[in-house]
């Protein structure tokens, strides 16, 4: 999954195998030699875990910000729109990636109603449009504290909102995966569909912060790094 | 563990992770345990939303290559009719209790799910997994010296007698929840409704938080038909599909002394089940 954030330089050498690492190797065997699934299947869904990530939501945004009838069709038909930029929903099963469901929904911020999406039991989350969940996004601490306190944790994300606008918290806790479709930023008139895109973080579609015409990261770039990454 | 030295030191360890309300003597009497502490030991580990927590210095984290090969396990076996993902989320996020939940790695409880479910089905024995443990073990004991750690199954299993949903066949093609439309028969509310969520005991799962519990809102949206994950999470392929509602509550009444403006919002999703009319 590809990341744009930045992984520190020193990284931890731990020599011994993990306890995470033998029980994975340990399931693993076992299911392949059970019959439960093929070493062909792990590699295809392996394959489709690896391509995931938000190039696709932040096209559909910029997509959706130059085209009124597309932006029409993102609000009331999400799975269908991502289509448009090459998602299926129902891909790699065919009925849909277990954890993620075919339930799309992208929630449009107006001058009156800011969205800010959680997940306060888990960590549900739209992967198969915007790639896998950021780890502060799984964490207790947000989940505890966005649901109460929604505007002091924006905030800390560096996001005021004014008291005119209504903070609506999402809190994504069954089938539906959702995304915030942030409003057109002031100063981007006549950019092209890539320049809209580059702007559009992540972290706007999580609705943590507010597309800015020079702003192409995210706001939390510390990476806490691995012991033993993704092999290339 | 092996000297006596290392068993003591690893009991010391042990016999310092907490559990219980310090207030209270550990194995209590009937008489000794109030309401509200026998709803917060039942209540869901994962059921964290409201609760007091502090600002803390949020990061991103590398992906390990073990956690990705855990998502894509969890997956591959959702994808081919093992479980499904509510299974996970149910013991992955609450059977673990409170102490795992908090205290060791998100992606170890798929892990542990993982284990949990294939034993619990009949998949796997105890033996057949705690020797594959040791195997794996030994294979890397004394160092992996430059290795990286690998799976190497010793044969591919003829998987053709092995029990699966029906979900998985059933859905390709259509989608989750595509597939159960116009199974749950016609919608209680309509966009609009008052409605009160309702306060069960909820043992064991649910995913209708506590915060909600007892509050009033209003139906934003009805959403799809599906079981509900109180039956999905025990693999409950005959129980009927209900359906779903986005509700749309007032943070100002939700939460007592709500410290931002009135007209601020959080909209969740509930199955008809735990909503009663508010009139």
């Amino acid at each position: 999954m590809s990341d744009h954030d930045h992984a520190r330089t020193a990284k931890p050498m731990v020599e011994e195998i993990t306890d995470f690492e033998v029980l994975e190797i340990a399931l693993r065997e076992l299911c392949v030699e059970k019959g439960l699934f093929t070493a062909a299947e792990h590699r295809v869904f392996t394959e489709y875990a690896e391509q995931i990530g938000p190039t696709p939501a932040a096209r559909l945004v910029a997509k959706a910000w130059l085209d009124p009838e597309f932006m029409k069709l993102a609000l009331a038909d999400a799975n269908t729109a991502s289509k448009e930029v090459g998602v299926d929903w129902l891909d790699p099963t065919g009925f849909g990636t277990p954890s993620d469901f075919v339930a799309f929904k992208i929630l449009a911020d107006t001058p009156k109603v800011h969205h800010v999406i959680v997940c306060a039991l888990c960590s549900c989350y739209p992967r198969p449009i915007l790639g896998n969940s950021p780890e502060w996004y799984r964490t207790p601490n947000y989940r505890r504290r966005i649901v109460r306190w929604p505007r002091q944790v924006l905030s800390e994300f560096g996001l005021e909102l004014p008291d005119d606008a209504e903070v609506r918290v999402e809190d994504s806790n069954q089938k539906h995966r959702f995304m915030v479709m942030p409003m057109r930023p002031e100063g981007t008139e006549g950019w092209t569909e890539d320049q809209l895109a580059e702007i559009i973080t992540r972290d706007c579609l999580i609705g943590v912060a507010l597309p800015k015409p020079g702003v192409t990261s995210n706001v939390i770039t510390r990476t806490r790094p691995a012991i033993r990454p993704i092999a290339e | 563990m092996g000297t006596a030295a290392e068993r003591a030191e690893q009991l010391a360890l042990v016999s310092r992770l907490q559990a219980t309300y310090p207030e209270v003597p550990e194995w209590p009497a009937p008489d000794q345990v109030t309401h509200d502490h026998y709803q917060a030991y039942m209540k869901n580990s994962h059921d964290v939303g409201g609760e007091l927590d502090v600002p803390h210095t949020y990061e991103n984290k590398e992906e390990e290559q073990w956690e990705l090969m855990t998502y894509v396990l969890c997956e591959v076996l959702g994808w081919r009719g093992i479980w499904v993902s509510e299974e996970r989320r149910r013991i992955a996020n609450v059977d673990v209790g409170r102490s795992i939940y908090l205290g060791l790695p998100y992606y170890n409880r798929w892990l542990w799910a993982v284990g949990r479910l294939l034993m619990e089905k009949g998949h796997i024995s105890w033996g057949e997994l705690t020797d594959r443990l040791v195997e794996v073990q030994d294979r890397y004991g004394g160092g992996l010296n430059g290795r990286i750690p690998e799976a190497q199954p010793k044969f591919e299993g003829d998987g053709s007698n092995v029990r699966r949903n029906k979900h998985h066949l059933d859905a390709v093609g259509i989608g989750d929840p595509q597939i159960f439309a116009g199974k749950a028969g016609p919608a209680k509310f309509k966009v609009g409704d008052r409605v009160k969520v309702r306060e069960l005991p909820a043992l064991f799962y649910t995913r209708t938080p506590e915060y909600v519990r007892g509050a009033e809102g209003m139906i934003a949206e009805v959403t799809y038909e599906t079981p509900a994950p109180e039956d999905e999470a025990w693999d409950r392929e005959d129980a009927k599909p209900e359906w779903l509602y986005i509700v749309r509550f007032n943070q100002s009444e939700l939460w007592d002394s709500y410290t931002g403006p009135t007209n601020d919002t959080l909209q969740t999703e509930i199955p008809e089940r735990w909503l009663e009319s508010a009139g």
